[in-house]
């Protein structure tokens, strides 16, 4: 009973929440327009339901194409940057001053200088999805054990077997860390690109759903739309940990709640 | 001591009086200070507005801020908005603020193109490659343009108030207040572009229009005639009288705009009898007439913007405020002899 | 003994090293250990111990004098083992996998190695752990695999710095048995460093006793007890003998002012 109660314990206390909310809003008759209901919301998702999904759709494909390149590209430089340390002290600035550029300040530069729509809010959603990919792999590579090094120069392993069997799985519970930082980043720059700059026709996602619910005061679409936002960036923080779970789980502290002990 | 008496009412008279005589009024925009709100700002700076016993702010609007939702919310008084879709908007959402006055009879918004590209006749718009439209236009009357007048969604592209996108395409089009954006075009491309009011092709919207809420024409109404009223003396003094102080005091409000741009707005303002025609010249600037809005409604719910049974057009403006022939003898005493 | 017709597999002649920052870490060092010999370095710690160990293993360059061992023949890899003083194996992979390193390195797929792994594991004692991860096995196992991975090449020679150390005496114990068993059976030439002076006597057929600062040998015991050596060995008169003598000349060892220059 207690383990069922353990396992429901964030469902349970999101159900409370809404209840609470939900009630809340009736006793003290908040208007729709300022504060909408649960039920309100949700009505209106099923309502616009049909633009919702193909917005939703297309927000989902910047995120996960925009966190594909992030790794592509994350990984790729971090492993030149472990070869060459004199590539890596010329570049890194360049990457460090991706990082803090906003968001808000270039997308609509990006729109300017790049055709098409859809590609400029990739762009943006990976400027801030690729910095702590490589940032955290540049670490993992780094971060092997020295007498593992040792043991692989004893045994006159060639470059290539180094990085395939020694330095990329060294680099792994790293390189997830990265990866679940940016899940989460790469949707909040997908969103914030599209909301700031805008798009266009089909090329629509929730972003521009909840500016225009926003423009045409219908705050209980806005609400909709934001929680499918809220559903996604859980839905992706939800599967990297369990990819991290199946990856790290047999043997990184990370992911260990106890180790079996063998007498010797 | 009847004396005293007589003293302490009379004191108490003038306090109250004085209380009474400026009330706090807080008028948001939807732009920062441009010529398309002259009226207004004339009314602050040569004293109008006190004179009716206002004490006015106006809170400038600008291309990241939104002010539609503080109305309701009782964090200003009144609204000025751009056309009536937002007054449908408004009423289908049951939100309760209604439409006081309408100071332009006709909605400066326009679409504008390259001279020499094709585009002098308006049914070559919808062709063009690119269509740079805002997202307040997208939502709201680019639905009409697709559906009356055959425009595309893959032609649109964002337009974030840079005229540079427009100027560096010739065949691009672009959206612009037809009083405002071909000064600048004509100032930073150094051309004069094609203009096509929209409402020369059926968007037939008031604009530039005031919103109270419901509660304040029902609770309030001597405060929002007032507000009404001065608003109209101000646009009828700054159309015709001298605009300077409300020059001045737009400049200062928004540093980015010039003299020399305000007053080519003016001209362009009378030239296309933006404020005062039609109607506004019988009745007054500020004119409205439930027939007119009843056929713009129409028209939207023909485009497939509203369905009829959204909305309860009672709600949606009031006249009560306007059609007073308020200016007219005004305007009259300012025309050059 | 040592058997002067051979040569050594091990030889180290008057090696110096000292660091770039100046340290001196070893001083005029001599050694040669034969095949099927077991040599244990004594020393306290600082004294480069594990540095005549990485030189041995080719890990390092001297900076005068002379090192001659397998690890520094072309094309004799898996001819050097070293065992580290931890484990050192891959936590993301299986013991087996591990084990089948050293092969993988020299281009041997996994069905041609499959035998010799599970022989290997096999007589480490861990046969039915070949797929349980480093984290599921206790320290002692833990570094019998690492043993087993440095085995499974048939070195000719290796290299232990300090592998019980972290280990508790029983687990120690048995481990010392189990590597004199292995050692001898295939006639590796070893040098084992420690500073447990019992387990340098139990194990060994020569003691050298290392000084500080800088690093340089300046005591040589030999045990004179034939292999294979039994657990009572350890209880022995001859074995108490043997350790005091090794704790006076350490003594000596740590006593003598040195220099670092």
């Amino acid at each position: 009973m207690k383990r069922i109660l353990h396992k429901l314990l964030p469902a349970l206390t999101l159900l409370t929440f809404l209840l609470l909310w939900e009630l809340g809003v009736r006793w003290a008759n908040i208007p729709a327009y300022t504060l909408p209901t649960p039920s309100v919301i949700v009505l209106s998702l099923i309502d616009h339901w049909p633009s919702l999904a193909l917005s939703w759709w297309f927000t989902i494909k910047i995120t996960l194409g925009a966190l594909f390149l992030a790794c592509l590209g994350g990984v790729l430089i971090a492993s030149v940057f472990s070869l060459s340390p004199q590539i890596e002290r010329a570049f890194f600035p360049i990457a460090v001053v991706l990082q803090v550029t906003p968001i808000v300040a270039i997308a609509p530069l990006m729109l300017i200088y790049i055709e098409s729509t859809t590609a400029a809010l990739l762009l943006c959603a990976w400027i801030v999805a690729f910095f702590p990919i490589l940032s955290n792999t540049v670490t993992g590579l780094r971060a092997t054990d020295r007498n593992l090094v040792e043991l692989f120069r004893l045994y006159r392993a060639s470059p290539w077997q180094r990085l395939v069997l020694l330095r990329a799985p060294a680099a792994l519970p790293y390189f997830l860390t990265g990866l679940k930082i940016s899940g989460g980043l790469s949707l909040i720059g997908a969103v914030t690109a599209e909301m700031v700059a805008g798009s266009a026709g089909r090329q629509t996602g929730l972003a521009s759903r909840i500016l225009e619910a926003s423009f045409r005061t219908e705050t209980p679409k806005m609400f909709a739309a934001l929680a499918l936002l809220v559903l996604t960036g859980v839905i992706i923080f939800l599967l990297f940990n369990a990819l991290s779970r199946l990856l790290l789980g047999g043997w990184h502290s990370s992911e260990q709640s106890h180790t079996v002990d063998h007498n010797s | 001591m009847a004396l005293r008496i007589v003293q302490s009412i009379f004191l108490l008279g003038l306090l109250l009086s004085a209380a009474h005589a400026q009330q706090a009024v807080t008028f948001a925009t939807n732009w920062k200070a441009q010529a398309a709100h002259g009226g207004f700002y004339q009314a602050v700076a040569d004293g109008t507005y006190k004179k009716y016993g206002l004490d006015v702010t106006i809170r400038q609007g600008g291309p990241q801020v939104n002010n539609r939702p503080l109305l309701p919310a009782r964090r200003i008084d009144f609204l000025m908005t751009g056309n009536l879709l937002h007054s449908f908007d408004n009423v289908k959402n049951g939100i309760p603020v209604v439409v006081v006055a309408a100071m332009f009879q006709k909605d400066p918004q326009a679409l504008m193109a390259h001279p020499g590209q094709g585009y002098e006749n308006f049914a070559a718009l919808k062709n063009a490659p690119t269509a740079l439209i805002a997202k307040d236009g997208q939502f709201t009357w680019w639905q009409w343009l697709k559906m009356v007048h055959g425009f595309k969604d893959e032609t649109l592209k964002p337009y974030n108030y840079n005229l540079g996108p427009f100027l560096a395409q010739p065949k691009a089009i672009q959206q612009g207040y037809s009083v405002a954006e071909p000064i600048y075009i004509q100032e930073q491309g150094k051309f004069k572009p094609v203009v096509h009011l929209l409402a020369d092709h059926g968007f037939s919207t008031y604009s530039t229009l005031i919103e109270a809420r419901t509660e304040t024409v029902k609770n309030n109404p001597d405060l929002v005639q007032r507000f009404v009223d001065a608003s109209v003396i101000g646009w009828v003094n700054f159309m015709y009288g001298d605009r300077s102080a409300a020059n001045a005091l737009m400049m200062k409000d928004n540093p980015e705009i010039s003299l020399a741009e305000i007053e080519a707005s003016v001209v362009l303002m009378k030239q296309q009898g933006i404020v005062d025609s039609g109607e506004a010249q019988t009745m007054g600037i500020g004119a409205m007439n439930a027939a007119r809005i009843q056929d713009f409604f129409n028209q939207m719910v023909k485009a497939g913007l509203y369905q009829a049974k959204d909305v309860d057009l009672s709600k949606v403006a009031t006249t009560q405020f306007v059609n007073k022939q308020l200016g007219i003898d005004l305007k009259k005493s300012l025309a050059p002899k | 003994m040592t058997l002067a017709l051979e040569s050594p597999l091990i030889e180290l002649t008057e090696v110096s090293k000292h660091f770039v920052s100046g340290v001196r870490v070893l001083s005029d060092v001599s050694l040669a250990v034969f095949k099927k010999e077991f040599v244990s370095i004594l020393g306290p710690s600082g004294c480069g111990k594990s540095t005549i160990l990485r030189l041995a293993a080719g890990l390092d360059i001297v900076s005068t004098g002379k090192v001659q061992t397998p690890a520094l023949v072309a094309k004799a890899e898996g001819a050097t083992a070293f065992v580290f003083q931890e484990p050192t194996l891959m936590p993301w992979t299986s013991v087996f996998n591990n084990v089948w390193l050293p092969l993988r390195l020299q281009g041997s797929g996994l069905d041609q190695s499959r035998a010799r792994v599970v022989a290997a594991l096999k007589s480490v004692g861990l046969e039915d752990f070949a797929h349980a991860y480093p984290a599921q096995l206790s320290g002692g196992m833990k570094m019998r695999a690492s043993i087993a991975r440095a085995l499974i090449t048939e070195p000719k020679i290796l290299l232990m710095d300090e592998p019980f150390a972290a280990l508790d005496d029983l687990s120690r114990h048995r481990l010392n048995d189990d590597l004199l068993h292995w050692q001898q059976e295939r006639s590796i030439a070893t040098l084992f460093v420690t500073h447990n002076i019992a387990e340098a006597v139990f194990l060994s057929s020569r003691v050298l006793v290392m000084g500080a600062r800088p690093g340089r040998i300046i005591h040589e015991v030999t045990i004179d007890e034939p292999y294979p050596r039994r657990p009572a060995f350890r209880e022995s008169m001859r074995f108490v003998d043997y350790c005091r003598a090794l704790a006076t000349a350490l003594g000596h060892a740590t006593e003598q002012p040195q220099q670092t220059r």
